[in-house]
C-alpha cells in the first residue's frame, strides 16, 4: 500500500516539475510587462527599469528561474507583484473559496446524479431514460457563465431573493455566508448534473452488459440482491473515479463562474494575474492546481479498491 | 434503440441547421456583418433585423451566421490539429514503447495536470489572442486526450496476430501502422473528435467571455456574448441569441455523440 | 424600498438583513472597479489606490473643482519674486488620526521619507536633482512654517506636490510605520480614518470625528469642505460590472464611480438612482507613429484627421453624453480659450485629395486597440468605418492591455486608439505625450520647436504668458498631426438616491466627504 502511494507520487514528480518549468518559461514569452502595466500610461522609462530591477525581472531568465525553484522547494512561492501579498498564502486563501463551492456543488450533484444516471441505465431506452439522458445534454449543453447570469438575472435582479455581489466567508458568518455562494453552487450543481448523469449511466450500462451478471440473474437471485451486490458496486467505482476528473477539471472551469458571481477565488485570481502579469502568482496558481489535480487521481486510485473488490493495490 | 435514435435524429437536425448556417453565413448574409448603423443601435427584432442589432447597431442575425462559420472553423481546425498531433504521439508512443513511450506519457499526463481551458489560458497568452492563437492553442490542450486514446488502443492491438502476421510479412514498421493499427483508432477517434467540436465551441466562447478568445470585430457566438453583457438589461436578445445557439448547437453535438458513441464503440461509453 | 421588498420575499434575506445590523444605513457603500495596490500614497499605486488614500491623508496643497491648485493643509502659500522660494504656512489645530497634531517638522520629516529613493514615491524623480522641479532644501524655520526652495523656476512645482498619483504629497503621522521603517497604515489628517483592509473584498473607513475643517462652504475638488458625514465608508471591490450593476439596483451598493454609458439612461429613469457626469481631463487619442514609412508623410496623416468626424464619432461613443475635443487642453481649463475650441476639419473630399496626392494606394494599416478600455475599442471600430469612406484600408488588431501597453511603451506600431489619465494642468498634459523618440519611444509628439514653446510653459507662472504658448501649441498640433485628439474623459456616476450631495468630479475617482445618506 504505502509503496504504491510512493511510486505514484514518484510518477507524479516529473509531472508537477515540467509543469513548473513550462508554466515559467511560456509565461516570460508572453507580451506585455509587469513593471510598465503597475506604473501605467505615464511611466519613465527610467521608473520602469527601475521597477523591473526590484522585482528581479532584469536578471538572466535561468537565474530566475533557479532563484524560483529554489524558493519553492523550501516552501517559497513568492510574492505577488500587484499586491505583495505572499503567493502561498494568497493561493491558499483562494483556493479554499473555490474548493468550498466545488466539493459542495459536485457532492449535491452526486447525490442526485449518479441515482439518476443509475435508473436510466436500469430502465434503458424507456421514456424516463430518454427524458433524463435528454435533460442531462440539455444542462451540460448550456454554458456555464450563460447560466450563471441567467440564474443572476432571475434570483438576484428580478426576485431579489439573494444578494448580487460580494463574498462573505462561511466560516466567518455562515448564515450570511452562505446567501453568498448559493447561485454560484446552483449553477455549478446544474452544470454538473448533466456530466455525472450520462457518466453514471454509462458505467452502470457497462457493468449491466458483464457476463457475470448474467450469470448472477441465471442462478436465479432476485433482481434487487443483483443491484445490490453485483451492479451498483462495480458501477460506482469508475463513476468515482470520473467524480475525481470532474473535480480536478472544475478548478479551472470555475473561474468563469466567480467572474459572474464576483467570489474570490482561485479562477478568478488566476484570470487577474494573467491579466496584469503578475508572474509569481500565476506559477503559484498553476502550480498548486496541478499538484491539486495529481494529489485527487491519486486519492481517487487508492479508494478505487474499497469499491471495486476486483482491483488489489499491490 | 428506437427511442434513443430519436434523440440521435434531434441532434442531427440541430447540427444539420448550424453546418447550414454557416456555410450561409460565409457566402452571404442579411446585412453586412460588421457594417455600423448608428441608427439602429440596441434596435429590437424587427421585421428589418429579425433579432435584432447589437451596440454599433449591426445585424444579430448576420453577425450570427458570420459568427456560425468562424466557430465551426475554428472547431473544425482545432478538432484536426489535436487529432493529427494527438494520433501521431499516440501511436509512436503506444507502438515503440520503451523511453520514448515513458517520456511522451510523461508530457501528456503534464498537460492533462492542467485543466483544458487553463493550458488554453496560458498557451494563448503566447500565440495571442487571434484566431490562430485560439485553434493553436486549444488544438494543444486537447492533443493529450487523443494521444492517450490513441497509444491506448495502439497496446491493446500490438499483441494480436494480425499485426505480428503483418510483421513476420516483412511489412515495414510504419506500413504495419498505417495499414492495421490506425485504422482501429478510427471508431475511439470519431466519438472523441465528435465531444472535441462541443469542448472547442464552449472553451472557445469561455476564453472570449473572459476576454482572452477570438478578438472582435469579427463576431464569434463567445465575443458576441461577451460583448452583450454590458447591455443584459437593455436588450437581452443580444445575450439571449448566442447563449441559445451555444447551447442548442451543443446540445445537438452532444446527442449525436451519444448516439455515435453506440454505434461504434460500445466500450468508450463513460469517457468524457 | 428594496430591503422591505427582500423581507418579504424570503426567509433567508431576513438572517442577511438581521447580520447587517442597524448601524448599516450609516456605512456609505461605494463600488470599486479592481482592489487597491497599497495604502501607501503615492507608492505602488494606481488610481483606486489614490481614491482610497486621498480619503485619509491630505498634502500642503490639492487640486480644486477648476484644476488650480489651491491651499489644503497649508493656510496660504508665499512665493518669492525670484519664484525660487516657497513659504508654506501651516493650519492651526490639523490633528492626524490619533490624535498628534501636526506640525511642520512632520512635514520636513515626510518629505525626506519621500525623497528617500528606498521609499520608492512615483514623484521622487520630478523633485530631485535633474528633475523639473529639483528641490534643494525644505526647512521649518518654526512649528508652523515650511520653506521649500528650487534650483530654477518652475510654474508646475505646487501642481505636481498636489498631484493625485504622488498621494498628494500627503504628510504622515509617524506612527503610520513599523519599527523598521517600512509602512504600515496610513495614520493621516484626512476626513476618513483606516479601519480593515480586506484583500479583494473590501477596504473599510471610519469617520474621523477630530476632522480639522477648512473654513470654507463648499467641497471644491480635493478641497475646501471636506466633512465627514457619514459614520463609515466601504469601498466594496466588485471588478464585473454587469455585477456592480445589479448590486446598485439591488440596493447593496450605493455608489458605483463609473458606469457604463450604456446604462446611464436605465440609471436616470430608475426610480431610486441618479446620475452624475464629469469630464475629466484624461484623452482619448488616435496615436499615428510618425516614423512609420506610410504615416511619416504628413499629407496622410492630415487625410486621416480629415476623414474622421469626431463629432458624430464621440457623440456615438458615449451615446450622446460627451463632446469631441481635438484639443489636449480640457474644457474645464481655464486654459480652454476659444483658440482651443478650433478641430480639425472633417472633410473627406479633401482627405480623398491628399491621399491620392501622397501616392496612397489602398496599403492596410494596423490600428490597435484594447477592450478592457471599452471607449477605446469603441472608438477604434468607428474609426475604422470612417477611414473606410475615404479609401483607407484600417485592419482592427484587438489586444490585451498589457500587450498593447507594450507596444505603446516601444513605439512599435502603426496606429492605435490610446487612453491616457489625467493630469490636471496642461503642461503636464502635453508633457507625457511630448519628447524625443529617439529617447522615449514612448513619446507621440516629437516636435524641438514645440518642445521649446512647452518648455516655456512650465517656466512661466503667468497665466496670460501661458494661455498665449498653449494656444500656440495648440495651432501646431492641428497643423502637423502628430497624432489625432478625439475627446476627454467622460465618467458618469450612478448612485442611490438617498445618498446626498455626490457628484462625479474631474478627478474621476469617489470622494465620500460632505456626502450623506438620507432615512
Amino acid at each position: 500500500m504505502l509503496r504504491f502511494i510512493l511510486s505514484r507520487m514518484g510518477m507524479a514528480v516529473p509531472t508537477v516539475f515540467l509543469v513548473a518549468v513550462v508554466v515559467f518559461f511560456l509565461i516570460r514569452l508572453v507580451p506585455g510587462d509587469p513593471a510598465a502595466l503597475l506604473l501605467g500610461d505615464m511611466a519613465s522609462p527610467e521608473s520602469v527599469a527601475a521597477l523591473r530591477s526590484d522585482l528581479g525581472l532584469d536578471k538572466n531568465i535561468l537565474a530566475q528561474f533557479a532563484i524560483w525553484l529554489t524558493n519553492v522547494f523550501q516552501g517559497d512561492l513568492g510574492t505577488s507583484i500587484t499586491t505583495k501579498e505572499p503567493v502561498a498564502h494568497l493561493v491558499i486563501e483562494r483556493f479554499k473559496v473555490s474548493a468550498g463551492i466545488v466539493l459542495v456543488a459536485v457532492a449535491l450533484a452526486s447525490l442526485v446524479a449518479v441515482p439518476a444516471g443509475f435508473i436510466a441505465a436500469l430502465r434503458q431506452n424507456s421514456k424516463l431514460d430518454l427524458t433524463l439522458v435528454s435533460v442531462a445534454a440539455l444542462l451540460l449543453s448550456i454554458p456555464t457563465f450563460w447560466l450563471g447570469l441567467v440564474i443572476l438575472l432571475i434570483f438576484g435582479l428580478k426576485l431579489g431573493w439573494l444578494p448580487v455581489v460580494g463574498y462573505v466567508s462561511v466560516a466567518e458568518d455562515p448564515s450570511r455566508g452562505l446567501l453568498y455562494v448559493l447561485m454560484p453552487i446552483l449553477t455549478l450543481f446544474l452544470h454538473e448534473i448533466g456530466v455525472l448523469v450520462r457518466m453514471a449511466r454509462a458505467s452502470a450500462l457497462e457493468v449491466l452488459r458483464l457476463d457475470y451478471i448474467t450469470h448472477a440473474r441465471a442462478k436465479g437471485l432476485p433482481e434487487r440482491t443483483v443491484l445490490w451486490r453485483h451492479v451498483f458496486p462495480n458501477a460506482f467505482a469508475p463513476t468515482l473515479t470520473l467524480i475525481g476528473l470532474v473535480l480536478g477539471n472544475m478548478l479551472g472551469g470555475i473561474a468563469v463562474v466567480e467572474t459572474v458571481f464576483t467570489i474570490p477565488g482561485l479562477g478568478r485570481l488566476l484570470v487577474d494575474a494573467i491579466f496584469g502579469r503578475d508572474y509569481p502568482v500565476i506559477q503559484g496558481c498553476l502550480l498548486f492546481i496541478a499538484v491539486i489535480y495529481v494529489l485527487v487521481n491519486l486519492i481517487v486510485d487508492l479508494c478505487y479498491p474499497l469499491f471495486d473488490p476486483r482491483v488489489k493495490i499491490t | 434503440m428506437k427511442t434513443l435514435s430519436a434523440n440521435a435524429m434531434v441532434g442531427g437536425l440541430f447540427v444539420g441547421a448550424f453546418v447550414i448556417a454557416a456555410c450561409i453565413g460565409s457566402v452571404w448574409t442579411p446585412y453586412d456583418p460588421m457594417a455600423l448603423d448608428m441608427k439602429a443601435r440596441l434596435a429590437g427584432p424587427s421585421i428589418q433585423h429579425l433579432l435584432g442589432a447589437d451596440e454599433f447597431g449591426r445585424d444579430v442575425l448576420s453577425r450570427l451566421m458570420l459568427g456560425a462559420s468562424a466557430s465551426g472553423i475554428v472547431s473544425l481546425a482545432t478538432v484536426a490539429i489535436a487529432t493529427v498531433l494527438g494520433t501521431a504521439l499516440g501511436s509512436i508512443s503506444g507502438y515503440l514503447g520503451g523511453w520514448t513511450d515513458r517520456v511522451l506519457v510523461a508530457v501528456t499526463n503534464a498537460l492533462l495536470a492542467f485543466p483544458g481551458i487553463l493550458l488554453a489560458l496560458g498557451l494563448l497568452a503566447i500565440f495571442g489572442a487571434n484566431k490562430y492563437g485560439i485553434v493553436l492553442a486549444l488544438g494543444i490542450a486537447y492533443t493529450p486526450s487523443v494521444a492517450r486514446i490513441v497509444r491506448g488502443t495502439v497496446l491493446s492491438l500490438r499483441e494480436r496476430e494480425f499485426i505480428d502476421a503483418s510483421r513476420v510479412s516483412g511489412d515495414s514498421e510504419m506500413y504495419t501502422l498505417l495499414r492495421h493499427i490506425l485504422p482501429n483508432c478510427l471508431a475511439p477517434l470519431t466519438v472523441l473528435s465528435t465531444s472535441m467540436f462541443g469542448w472547442t465551441l464552449l472553451s472557445e466562447s469561455a476564453l472570449s467571455f473572459l476576454g482572452l478568445g477570438v478578438p472582435p470585430p469579427a463576431p464569434t457566438w463567445g465575443n458576441m456574448l461577451a460583448a452583450a453583457r454590458p447591455y443584459l438589461a437593455q436588450a437581452a436578445w443580444l445575450a439571449i441569441f448566442p447563449g441559445l445557439c451555444i447551447s442548442i448547437v451543443l446540445l445537438g453535438i452532444n446527442l449525436l455523440g451519444d448516439a455515435l458513441r453506440d454505434r461504434l464503440d460500445p466500450k468508450m461509453r463513460g469517457m468524457q | 424600498m428594496n430591503r422591505r421588498q427582500r423581507l418579504a420575499a424570503s426567509a433567508a434575506a431576513i438572517a442577511l438583513t438581521l447580520a447587517c445590523g442597524p448601524a448599516a444605513a450609516e456605512t456609505l457603500k461605494i463600488a470599486l472597479n479592481a482592489d487597491i495596490r497599497s495604502l501607501d500614497p503615492g507608492v505602488n499605486r494606481d488610481a483606486n489606490s489614490d481614491a482610497v488614500v486621498l480619503h485619509m491623508v491630505e498634502g500642503l496643497v490639492a487640486y480644486s473643482e477648476d484644476a488650480s491648485v489651491k491651499p489644503l493643509l497649508a493656510k496660504e502659500v508665499a512665493v518669492s519674486d525670484d519664484d525660487l522660494t516657497y513659504t508654506f504656512t501651516l493650519r492651526d489645530g490639523v490633528k492626524f488620526h490619533n490624535g498628534n497634531v501636526l506640525t511642520s517638522a512632520d512635514v520636513v520629516w515626510n518629505w525626506n521619507r519621500y525623497m528617500d529613493e528606498a521609499t520608492k514615491w512615483r514623484c521622487r524623480n520630478d523633485f530631485a536633482d535633474g528633475g523639473a522641479a529639483h528641490v534643494v532644501s525644505v526647512t521649518a524655520p518654526d512649528d508652523k512654517t515650511v520653506v521649500f526652495k528650487l534650483e530654477k523656476p518652475n510654474a508646475l512645482f505646487q501642481a505636481t506636490l498636489a498631484r493625485t498619483d504622488c498621494g498628494m504629497t500627503g504628510i504622515l503621522d509617524k506612527s503610520s510605520f513599523n519599527a523598521d521603517g517600512s509602512f504600515n497604515v496610513p495614520v493621516g489628517t484626512g476626513p476618513f480614518r483606516y479601519k480593515e483592509w480586506r484583500k479583494g473584498e473590501f477596504i473599510d473607513l471610519e469617520a474621523f470625528a477630530d476632522y480639522a475643517v477648512r473654513d470654507e462652504e463648499k467641497r471644491d475638488g480635493y478641497t475646501g469642505a471636506k466633512r465627514p458625514l457619514v459614520e463609515a465608508v466601504r469601498f466594496a471591490v466588485i471588478p464585473d460590472r454587469s455585477s456592480a450593476k445589479a448590486a446598485l439596483l439591488n440596493g447593496d451598493i450605493d455608489i458605483v464611480p463609473d458606469v457604463p454609458y450604456a446604462d446611464v439612461e436605465e440609471f436616470k429613469q430608475n426610480a431610486d438612482t441618479a446620475v452624475s457626469l464629469a469630464t475629466n481631463p484624461g484623452i482619448v487619442a488616435l496615436l499615428l507613429q510618425t516614423r512609420d514609412p506610410l504615416l511619416k508623410d504628413m499629407r496622410i496623416r492630415k487625410a486621416i484627421a480629415m476623414a474622421l468626424d469626431t463629432k458624430t464619432m464621440v457623440e456615438g461613443i458615449t451615446l450622446g453624453l460627451g463632446k469631441a475635443n481635438n484639443s489636449l487642453i480640457p474644457p474645464t481649463s481655464k486654459y480652454h480659450s476659444p483658440a482651443q475650441t478650433q478641430g480639425y476639419s472633417y472633410d473627406p473630399e479633401a482627405a480623398k485629395a491628399l491621399l491620392r496626392e501622397a501616392g496612397y494606394n489602398g496599403q492596410p494599416i494596423k490600428l490597435i486597440a484594447n477592450t478592457r478600455y471599452s471607449n477605446t475599442y469603441d472608438a477604434a471600430i468607428v474609426a475604422q468605418a470612417m477611414l473606410q469612406q475615404v479609401g483607407i484600408t484600417a485592419e482592427l488588431e484587438v489586444l490585451e492591455w498589457a500587450a498593447q501597453l507594450d507596444r505603446y511603451q516601444s513605439g512599435n506600431y502603426t496606429a492605435m486608439v490610446f487612453p491616457y489619465s489625467g493630469r490636471y494642468d496642461p503642461a503636464l498634459t502635453m508633457d507625457s505625450v511630448m519628447g524625443n523618440k529617439d529617447k522615449e519611444p514612448r513619446k507621440v509628439w516629437d516636435d524641438p520647436e514645440a518642445q521649446a514653446m512647452l518648455a516655456d510653459a512650465v517656466r512661466y507662472s503667468d497665466p496670460a504668458k501661458r494661455q498665449e504658448l498653449f494656444d500656440k501649441l495648440h495651432a501646431r498640433f492641428l497643423e502637423t498631426v502628430p497624432f489625432i485628439m478625439l475627446y476627454n474623459g467622460l465618467e458618469a456616476s450612478a448612485y442611490q438616491k438617498h445618498v446626498q450631495n455626490y457628484a462625479a468630479s474631474i478627478f474621476s475617482m469617489p470622494r465620500a466627504w460632505e456626502v450623506t445618506i438620507a432615512e
